[in-house]
């Protein structure tokens, strides 16, 4: 027998789940020539979500319930909810977070001809996110894993009639298709080796001593590579800032990219040494490539894109270091410190990252659509509310101490290098010094400065729809690193099932450390950007700049190359034969053949009356003479 | 008793069977519509002495009870089929099969 207070949360989450597409299926069906209704509708759906959202986390309830879909032999499908801790937490930031989004676009998307197509894409992309969070087992995960692909393909291509945005949306969504054939043929062998895909089954399967192996974790992890862009399908990311920049708020840097993330701590059971290996150097490489590309770019949402990139292969990185033996109350407790840490990040990158993209979006809102930095300038004064609070968010990335959630939650992830792996810790160090360089060099030549063009000029402080989300945003990107205590007021105790997981560095050493990390990259940012006209580094350091180009645009290249040199070949090749042997000799050659008795059969039909009648005589003859045993 | 040898089935069974082949044979040469229906009906006929013999010599109800069927399905079709060639001749002014060749194109 279950609590009513149990019962009332299970519902609520399938309401959860639910809302969101019965949003999306209004606006679909009623609402696509009323764009402020359905924005209206698809706001407050979002509002009652981020409510509904904090209530289940703070609620207490942690449940487990699942609904048979469909059996094939003893196999069978089912549709559940695994609300524990690591959901709560992951809800509570795609509840809250996107609620802020919706209400930025309210702004944003104002004078948009499209408002209903975009709205009804962010509520079916708030459906298909919570059904990941949500999800008890794998396939059920693959089910929306696909849907929230599908939404972000609709939202890139919002201006569907810019090429690039087309090009944009096909690319993001055949990368990501690569990555989901790994994760499908990895839920497929997990099947196969484990007999179940229920994530509390898995859990048990190990428990009870399965054989674990490297393939099934690392099958898996490409989906996740895939989705939260790691290298080498991370190119879709940046060209996927073609969409509409809430859209890339809450899709390309908060909620969906971290999924990946998200998804690789929810079968953390299932990881061995070998695998997190992998997935640790794969995702410190991103990190620093990401962080090398977003240096020479120019337009603001690239060099965000990029930042996201890294700090998504911080996480990546965080969750392949794997656990962590810790001191707790005078015995040693063996911590899953790669999830702590990773999630950690996650959310409080999602709270900056967010601020920053909306921060950006109202940046280029008030410069009339223009996102190229260099022909901005001077627009702290114009703009002040997006001032200061990007200015949080870039502090916030940067990790600067005890007053930004990135210290916290960065700290913990070199924190946890350092105790693993130095050749890691060498790396991200010097990626956060890096993080810090680009993201001053972009606030410094955004608002700083002469106005350098007449759309910065005129630029003006976005309405409140918008610097509300901001305000918002920036208190959680300043208190979102307390996870207990009396600042630790953003999180209670809902989640200290994942916040115990994080591995906390004593001492002044890490302070120490942020400090120098900031001041060394800060201080060259701002020693060598000057605001102009002009990236400084292309004019003083030509070979520099066109080698990070280079590096950026090597991976598009090498792809370009493999699609144009073996792939349409290849394609070429296929569509020959099937010209011979598929169109030729089976459908022509069958439409033939079927002709010629058509022929044949067509000369019969005399239309003559008499004709049919000897036909029947013939007919007769024959039935007599076979039932007479003639033939 | 009689120059006449007994009526037996086989010659009701013959009769129906020459009247079924003239049926037949009209329904193979001729070239009128309203005289195929006419060879059609003693067909028809030809199957229902056969029936009615066979209910005779059998003891039994059962042919005859298949002729009242017979019979009345054959009014039916009459009316429909008579209705028809009624039809058919106001539009093409002819009932000669060989010039009703729609089928053809």
């Amino acid at each position: 027998m279950i609590g009513t207070e149990e019962l009332l949360a299970q519902q609520l989450s399938v309401w959860v789940l639910l809302l969101p597409l019965a949003s999306a299926a209004i606006i679909a069906l009623f609402l696509r020539r009323s764009g402020t209704v359905a924005a209206y509708l698809s706001t407050a759906v979002a509002a009652v979500i981020g409510v509904i959202a904090v209530k289940l986390a703070f609620g207490g309830v942690r449940f487990e319930i699942a609904a048979e879909w469909f059996t094939f032999g003893d196999f069978t499908l089912s549709l559940g909810v695994n609300y524990n801790d690591l959901a709560a937490l992951m809800l509570g930031i795609v509840g809250v977070v996107g609620f802020f989004i919706h209400l930025f676009s309210l702004g944003y998307m104002h004078d948009d001809g499209a408002k209903a197509r975009f709205f009804g894409g962010l509520s079916v992309f708030m459906f298909s996110m919570i059904g990941i969070v949500l999800a008890d087992n794998l396939f059920m995960m693959f089910i929306f894993w696909e849907l929230v692909g599908f939404s972000s393909f609709l939202l890139i291509n919002h201006y569907c009639l810019k090429d690039s945005a087309a090009a944009a949306s096909k690319k993001a969504f055949i990368v990501n298709r690569v990555g989901d054939f790994g994760f499908l043929i990895g839920i497929l062998w997990c099947y196969q080796a484990y007999g179940t895909v229920s994530l509390s089954g898995l859990e048990e399967a190990v428990g009870a001593g399965a054989q674990l192996t490297m393939w099934v974790p690392l099958l898996l992890f490409c989906g996740a590579m895939g989705k939260s862009a790691q290298m080498p399908l991370h190119v879709w990311l940046p060209d996927a800032m073609e969409g509409p920049t809430p859209v890339s708020a809450l899709i390309h840097a908060a909620t969906m990219v971290a999924a990946g993330i998200y998804m690789l701590c929810r079968i953390e059971v299932l990881m061995v040494a070998d695998a997190l290996n992998i997935i640790m150097w794969i995702g410190t490489v991103t990190a620093l490539y990401a962080a090398l590309c977003a240096v020479v770019q120019s337009d603001i949402k690239k060099v965000l894109a990029y930042s996201t990139l890294s700090q998504l292969g911080y996480m990546v990185a965080a969750f392949g270091l794997g656990s962590l033996v810790v001191e707790h109350d005078g015995h040693e407790v063996l911590i899953a410190a790669g999830v702590g840490a990773a999630m950690f990040h996650l959310t409080t990158h999602a709270f900056f990252k967010a601020l920053m993209f909306l921060g950006s979006g109202s940046v280029i809102y008030g410069c009339h659509h223009e996102q190229n930095i260099f022909k901005m300038g001077g627009l702290a004064k114009k703009m002040p509310i997006t001032f200061v609070t990007f200015t949080i968010g870039v502090f916030a990335i940067a990790g600067l101490p005890f007053v930004t959630a990135g210290f916290f939650s960065k700290d913990a992830i070199l924190h946890l290098a350092q105790m693993k792996n130095p050749a890691v810790f060498g790396i991200l160090v010097f990626t956060a010094v890096l993080t810090t360089f680009y993201m001053f060099r972009l606030w410094r030549i955004t608002f700083f400065g002469e106005t350098r063009s007449d759309a910065a000029a005129h630029a003006h402080e976005s309405p409140l729809t918008m610097t509300l989300p901001l305000i918002a945003l920036a208190v959680m990107s300043i208190f979102g690193g307390y996870t207990h205590g009396a600042l630790g007021f953003l999180y209670g105790h809902a989640f200290d099932g994942v916040w115990s997981q994080i591995p906390h560095a004593e001492g002044l050493g890490v302070v120490l450390l942020s400090l120098a990390i900031i001041g060394v990259g800060a201080g060259a940012a701002l020693a060598f950007y000057k605001p102009a006209g002009a990236d400084a580094l292309a004019t003083k350091a030509p070979g520099a700049f066109a080698g990070l180009t280079l590096l950026k645009e090597s991976f598009d290249t090498a792809y370009t190359w493999w699609v144009a040199k073996v792939q349409d070949r290849f394609a070429m090749l296929l569509n020959f034969l099937e010209q011979i042997f598929l169109a030729g000799l089976i459908v022509r050659g069958l439409a033939g053949v079927v002709g010629l008795l058509g022929l044949g059969a067509r000369a019969l039909h005399t239309g003559n009356l008499h004709a049919y009648v000897y036909w029947f005589l013939l007919g007769v003859v024959v039935l007599w003479g076979f039932a007479g045993g003639l033939f | 008793m009689s120059i006449l040898p007994a009526i037996g089935l086989h010659h009701y069974l013959i009769v129906a069977g020459l009247v079924f082949a003239l049926g037949f044979l009209g329904v193979l040469v001729r070239r009128n519509t309203l005289v195929l229906y006419m060879s059609l009906e003693l067909m028809l006929v030809a199957s229902t002495i056969a029936l009615v013999a066979f209910s005779r010599f059998n003891g039994t109800m059962d042919g005859n009870v298949f002729v009242f069927f017979i019979l009345t399905v054959a009014a039916a079709e009459v009316a429909v089929g008579l209705a028809i060639i009624v039809a058919l001749f106001r539009r093409r002014q002819t009932v000669q099969v060989e010039q009703l060749t729609a089928l053809k194109n």
